[in-house]
């Protein structure tokens, strides 16, 4: 499937390149990271072909049937479509029915935890496009969520369809496509309430073209939000937006060995097949893995397999924080180092990469070392490892 | 891996799957060959098999579907045989599910009287209106088939597994790790489980921990096995769950395929083959025994995970062999007998998420998709309740629970009602869902439904239905493994279910439970459901709280874990009797059913029970006597020995009469007279008639007012007993002393209460009058105290105390004491003495050191003439002699020494603060030392106490 290379604003001459502006026949590989429209164009097709071939109903306004949305996003053998979102399948499913209800949809999770991945997959699934997004921010301002104005041809013709330039849930309206608001949460209560009229009623006024102008919403149109609970959290939100909105909250990674075939799969993602697959950066073997993951875990969740408590950073052991200590570690082994990933590798690099500077979290990470870490080395070699590396890191 | 061709098959939802041929063709061989048996045994012996899922809804209706078309001559089901003794109670129109059927081991119940409370070896085979057993013996009763339970019997196989659990848990340790339903169904292994009573005779262990069937879950994005289930039977609409043989047909496959993962060894050790092998051949015995004799065809309902043996044994396949050679040479001879009970059971013990390993979880869903189904079918008509699947099975002797009047016709009526009760239910506990909430939590759970490819909203679709809708923050649901929260509370009401059964009055249920059960109901206490109730009493004014306390009570002194006193007077422990009002909090759970069937040897009715429990307690007083050496050692020393304790049998007393078996006091009462002549501890007659007498103030609320004079008399018999022993305490060492004085000061308080029992009831016989009880013999006792207080020989505590309460008490004048306490605290006496004296004198009346200056002058001269040396000898005693004092009482005494020495006041009265930090800091140093002294087998210098608190960790 091509990309639908809409072109959203007229704002000519501003020198920003617009959401169309990347060609669908430009290659890919000269974007750091193209949205997942082009990225899984592929995919996308196929399962487009897949709903006309089985008759599969799709809801007003959607590009895909909701199953082809799902298995879009969870992947499916039979069809060769990959998995891409892993571990909470009814929340896939819980997320895709409440994109065809009157709602939009809340996903709430630590940071990390792929929230922005979800809302990217099931916006170009849905519409074929993921790009229609309001990146919140404490400078979000309601021109972002409504529309503002090319201010030299306000000047010149005054207020008209030429000189508005509207905000992506603008023309989300005006298409019917999923909008994505990221970090809503980040922006100022009152701005984010600019959405509670935008997705009851469906309009977005505009006053300044005349007493009935207005942009109505056509069917597809809906907003994707995420909220990040390290930050202000999803409390200070005001009842009527969140009534507005159907929650879902995506929970960290619980399984361990599941987390280390993430990490795997994504490492692989990244840097390309490990050496044992012919490919050219170092292996990280499966215990080195172990042992990343298991530090994540137990740092996630305050406690050891075994049960005894750890000190929780306030820094995000996410999955995605793990795979970057993986990706570090295999790059230091590669460049620096031997070519060998070892425990070694990973202790210095979760000190470089998962510490974000906090005083405190040093020192929980030091008591984790000391007690816990010191335990597992007495009788474990990787442990030894990375115990003797990362001992003196943190003295 | 062998079930991908008909995981696959499946995947494709209903349709292919019915295509019963083309899935056979796909299967592994042995399925293959097992289906093809299947239907050799149908068409040549008459063996039609109906492989079932416990407690599904959805194989209940297709049990009744095939029963009703096969309308065959025998309907066999598994379920221990001896169980087959109880089917005409089952069938029973008062029987009402939940129920089950308990068991409690091979040696019965009359032999195991010893240790009636151990709970070992009971096992429940649980019975719900959905369940597919229960629906095959209500159908079958009904076409006229002769009904039987076919498995092997329960006492043969709790030993086996009793043998085996201690290797279970290590056997299935994968399991755990797949997530936790389902696990631990055996569950006498598991030690943190809170409920021994819980076991379930219907396991599943092995379809939960299948790696096919995890594998097909992977394959349809089921979560666990649960949902698979539901993915391929529950969500089938109500046609077509009564096309049975299509039904069956699945869950023959879905489940032979789990069968396939497991290895024989495994199978045989915990007794699967044995079981298989009885089930087979009772099969096998029926057919032929119907076959001799035209009757018509046999239905085996078993758990479909035992199909595929059964059908390899009697098909004569090879793979039968394992489960043919179990089978002894001339057959298992005739049905084997066994005890086994009915009793009410409830939907949380059904539950499977609750970790009871009974099955299915959310019975109460299941239970209302069941009707639901009937509805459709036409089976059902409006009935008051879904609660039954059964129309006859309303009983006539009591109400239906509910006042729903018809329940929703159909899975899809059904699936908006839940999401409307589960709103209701979070409104009610104060998390308001709109009413635009639940519609688009209807719209939401069809549209999951339908993106899962199921026929209806699912239980699965109807939660995330109401993640996806009732929930508007970040917090979750709440529940297991989440913080409760009310949403989760109404979820797990409407899903968990509330429904008790009833069992018929009748031989099935032992005559105890019945007998309870209407004791029970006389008082009207709820006990129609399982949920926890408080009853506050008040006893003394409301006849009929009277009573129901006594029923609460007589029950917690057997020991039927009914209800517990969580406030108000404890009249047998003595706490609190000033209260007036008492809350009892109590809940008729299945437990109590089985703690009454295990008391069943010890009498027919309650009150034959409790009297056996007292006649038990009165036995074992009689017998082994002194508990007597509790208190102070002070008297307890010489001749003693095989004496009851007088508080001990005084405190049986109150429990005859707080369980209103009053009229069996007599027995009781001598046994104390005997006691009192031999009891030789003071302590222990003190106690006993002060309990006496709060028994007596509490007459009226026991309902014990006939027995007012008798318990006055014994008052008064103590009272003389104690004039007798007053006499020891002057002999107290030094180390009981404190232990003297708290019996000293008790005494105190009996005579003053005893002076004044007589007067506010009138016509009270023989030992009560208008100058209180036992006249005579309170003179004496103060004739006693009087001659200790002024012998020479009596201890210095002692003497101390006596002096100070004598003064107290007005009968010691202000000189006599003024010179006793110079006397003691003189100069040339030991200080020793002299501060055990003043101690006695302190803790007995604290105050006296302010009211008296005297004794003030007194005590601050002796301790000004102390030396050095000894000042510091006796200061740890002196110190601890302080310490009665309240704060206040410290204060003005800090004052009086100020002036007299001319120091500031908050030079002597300081205050130390002391953080949690010291207290932890100072306990476990206590804890060390007195482990150091029990080390060195000294752990009676750190007193009884520490011992105690230490030995459980030592």
């Amino acid at each position: 499937m091509t990309s639908t290379g809409t072109t959203t604003g007229t704002t000519a001459g501003t020198g920003i390149e617009h959401g169309g502006a990347i060609d669908a026949g430009t290659d890919p590989g000269a974007e750091i990271r193209p949205p997942a429209e082009i990225r899984y164009a592929g995919e996308l097709a196929t399962l487009d072909a897949w709903d006309t071939e089985r008759g599969h109903e799709r809801p007003p306004g959607w590009r895909l049937s909701p199953r082809a949305v799902r298995a879009f996003v969870v992947g499916s053998e039979e069809l060769g479509v990959s998995r891409k979102f892993y571990g909470d399948d009814p929340l896939v499913d819980r997320a895709v029915v409440s994109l065809m209800g009157r709602q939009g949809l809340m996903l709430v999770g630590e940071p990390g935890t792929a929230k922005s991945m979800l809302s990217e997959l099931l916006s170009a699934a849905v519409s074929g496009s993921s790009t229609l997004t309001v990146q919140g921010t404490a400078g979000t301002t309601e021109d972002h969520v409504r529309y503002s104005w090319n201010y030299a041809l306000l000047v010149s013709e005054g207020p008209s369809e030429r000189s508005l330039v509207p905000s992506p849930v603008c023309t989300g309206m005006r298409e019917g496509r999923v909008v994505r608001f990221e970090e809503i949460t980040r922006c100022a209560p009152e701005i984010q309430d600019t959405l509670v009229s935008i997705l009851s009623e469906k309009q977005l006024m505009v006053p300044e073209l005349g007493p009935d102008a207005r942009v109505a919403a056509r069917p597809g149109f809906t907003v994707i939000a995420t909220a990040n609970l390290k930050d202000r959290g999803v409390h200070e939100m005001s009842a009527a937006l969140k009534r507005r909105f159907s929650f879902e909250t995506v929970a960290p990674v619980r399984d361990r060995a599941f987390e280390i075939e993430l990490v795997q799969r994504q490492l692989e993602a990244e840097l390309g097949p490990g050496s044992g697959s012919g490919g050219d950066r170092p292996e990280v073997p499966l215990d080195v893995l172990e042992v990343l993951v298991t530090v994540f875990q137990d740092l996630r969740t305050g406690s050891t397999r075994e049960g005894a408590p750890v000190k929780r950073p306030e820094t995000v052991m996410s999955t995605a924080e793990a795979v970057n200590v993986a990706v570090a570690a295999s790059l230091e082994a590669r460049y620096l180092g031997d070519g060998t990933v070892t425990a070694a590798e990973v202790a210095r690099q979760i000190a470089g990469v998962a510490l974000k500077g906090e005083e405190e979290d040093a020192r929980r990470l030091r008591h984790y070392v000391d007690n816990v870490v010191r335990e597992r080395a007495r009788n474990d070699k990787r442990w030894k490892a990375f115990f003797t590396a990362a001992e003196p890191l943190w003295r | 891996m062998a079930v991908s061709g008909s995981a696959a098959s499946a995947r494709e939802g209903g349709a292919a799957a019915r295509r019963a041929d083309s899935v056979w063709e796909r299967a592994p061989e042995r399925l293959r060959a097992g289906a093809d048996a299947v239907r050799r045994l149908r068409a040549e012996r008459g063996i039609h098999f109906a492989p079932v899922r416990h407690h599904s809804p959805a194989c209940a209706l297709a049990v009744r579907a095939a029963i009703e078309e096969l309308r065959p001559a025998a309907v066999l089901i598994e379920g221990p045989e001896e169980f087959t003794r109880l089917i005409p109670d089952l069938l029973h129109e008062a029987t009402r599910p939940p129920i089950a059927v308990l068991s409690l081991g091979g040696s019965g119940s009359a032999s195991s009287a010893g240790d009636g409370d151990s709970g070992e070896g009971a096992g429940f085979y649980p019975l719900a209106s959905f369940s597919p057993e229960w629906v095959a013996l209500r159908a079958g009763h009904d076409v006229g088939a002769e009904l039987a339970f076919v498995d092997r019997p329960f006492g043969e196989r709790s030993a086996a597994e009793g043998a085996l659990s201690g290797r279970a848990a290590s056997g299935h340790g994968e399991g755990g790790a797949d997530g936790g339903t389902g696990q631990g169904d055996t569950g006498q292994d598991d030690a943190a489980r809170p409920d021994p009573f819980a076991r379930t005779l219907m396991s599943e262990r092995y379809l939960a921990h299948s790696e096919a069937i995890a594998a097909l879950a992977r394959r349809l994005g089921c979560r666990d096995h649960d949902e698979v289930w539901d993915q391929l039977f529950e969500a089938r609409r109500s046609a077509e769950l009564a096309d049975w043989r299509t039904v069956f047909d699945d869950v023959f496959a879905w489940s032979a395929l789990a069968r396939l993962d497991y290895e024989e060894s495994v199978l045989a050790a915990d007794g699967s083959l044995d079981r298989e092998a009885r089930m087979a051949a009772r099969v096998a015995e029926t057919a032929d025994r119907l076959a001799a004799s035209p009757g018509g065809p046999v239905l085996v309902v078993t758990g479909a995970f035992h199909t595929l043996a059964l059908v390899e044994a009697l098909s004569g396949a090879p793979e039968g062999s394992a489960v043919r050679d179990r089978q002894p040479e001339g057959g298992f001879g005739p049905t084997a007998q066994g005890e086994a009970w009915l009793v009410r059971y409830d939907h949380e013990r059904l539950d499977g998420l609750r970790g009871y390993g009974a099955g299915m979880p959310s019975p109460g869903y299941y239970e209302r998709l069941h009707g639901a189904h009937l509805r459709e079918l036409g089976l059902l008509d409006a009935a008051p309740d879904s609660g039954s699947g059964d129309p006859r099975g309303r009983s006539s002797a009591r109400p239906a629970p509910t006042s729903r009047p018809a329940g929703p016709v159909g899975a899809r009526a059904l699936a908006t009602e839940i999401l409307v009760d589960v709103a209701r239910g979070a409104s009610g506990r104060g998390h308001a869902v709109s009413l635009p909430q639940v519609s688009s939590a209807a719209e939401s759970a069809t549209r999951l439904a339908e993106l899962r490819e199921r026929a209806y909203p699912c239980r699965t679709d109807l939660l995330d239905a109401v993640r996806s809708c009732y929930v508007q923050d970040d917090g979750g649901v709440g529940g297991p493994g989440e913080p409760e929260r009310p949403l989760g509370l109404a979820v797990a009401e409407v899903f968990g279910g509330r429904s008790l059964g009833d069992v018929p009055p009748g031989s099935a249920s032992p005559p105890l439970v019945r007998d309870v059960r209407e004791r029970v109901r006389a008082v009207r206490l709820v006990i129609d459901d399982s949920v926890p109730r408080t009853a506050r009493l008040d006893a003394r004014r409301t006849a009929a709280h009277r009573a129901k306390r006594q029923v609460l009570a007589l029950l917690d002194f057997v020991g039927a874990g009914f209800g517990q006193l969580v406030s108000g007077p404890d009249h047998v422990a003595g706490r609190g009797l000033g209260l007036i009002t008492e809350e009892w909090q109590y809940c008729w759970t299945p437990l109590v059913e089985a703690r009454l069937v295990e008391m069943v040897h010890l009498g027919a009715t309650l009150e034959a029970v409790a009297l056996a429990r007292l006649y038990e307690a009165e036995e074992r007083l009689a017998g082994t006597g002194t508990a007597a050496a509790v208190g102070a050692g002070a008297g307890a020393g010489a001749g003693t020995g095989g004496a009851a304790s007088v508080d001990a049998v005084a405190r049986l007393v109150a429990q005859a009469l707080v369980i209103g078996m009053g009229s069996h006091l007599p027995r009781i009462v001598s046994l104390l007279r005997t006691t009192l002549d031999t009891d030789r501890d003071l302590d222990s007659v003190v106690s006993g008639a002060r309990r006496l007498l709060g028994l007596w103030h509490a007459r009226v609320e026991l309902g014990a007012e006939e027995h007012a004079g008798e318990l006055l008399d014994l008052v008064s018999q103590a009272l003389a007993t104690a004039a007798y022993l007053v006499d020891d305490l002057g002999k107290t060492r030094a180390e009981d002393e404190d232990a003297a004085i708290g019996t000293l000061i008790d005494l105190r308080s009996l005579l003053r209460d005893a002076a004044s029992a007589g007067d506010s009831g009138s016509a009270l016989g023989g030992a009560g009058g208008a100058d209180g009880v036992g006249g005579a013999n309170r003179t004496a006792v103060v004739r006693e105290l009087a001659r200790l207080r002024d012998e020479k020989s009596t201890a210095p505590a002692v003497a101390g105390a006596l002096l100070a309460l004598g003064f107290t008490d007005g009968e010691v004048p202000d000189d006599v004491l003024v010179t006793r306490v110079r006397g003691a605290l003189t100069a040339g006496a030991d200080p020793g003495t002299a501060v055990r004296f003043l101690g006695g004198a302190m803790r007995a009346a604290p105050d006296l050191i302010l009211h008296t200056p005297e004794m003030f002058d007194a005590v601050d001269d002796a301790l000004r003439a102390l030396q050095g040396d000894a000042f510091l000898a006796v200061l740890p005693d002196l110190r601890r002699a302080f310490t009665w004092l309240r704060p206040t009482e410290t204060h003005r005494l800090a004052q009086r020494v100020a002036e007299r020495t001319g120091a500031r006041v908050d030079q002597v009265d300081v205050r130390v603060a002391l953080s949690e930090e010291d207290l932890a800091a100072g306990l476990a140093l206590d804890r060390e030392l007195a482990a150091v002294l029990e080390r060195d087998g000294l752990a009676h210098w750190a007193g009884s106490g520490a011992a105690d608190s230490t030995g459980g960790k030592a």
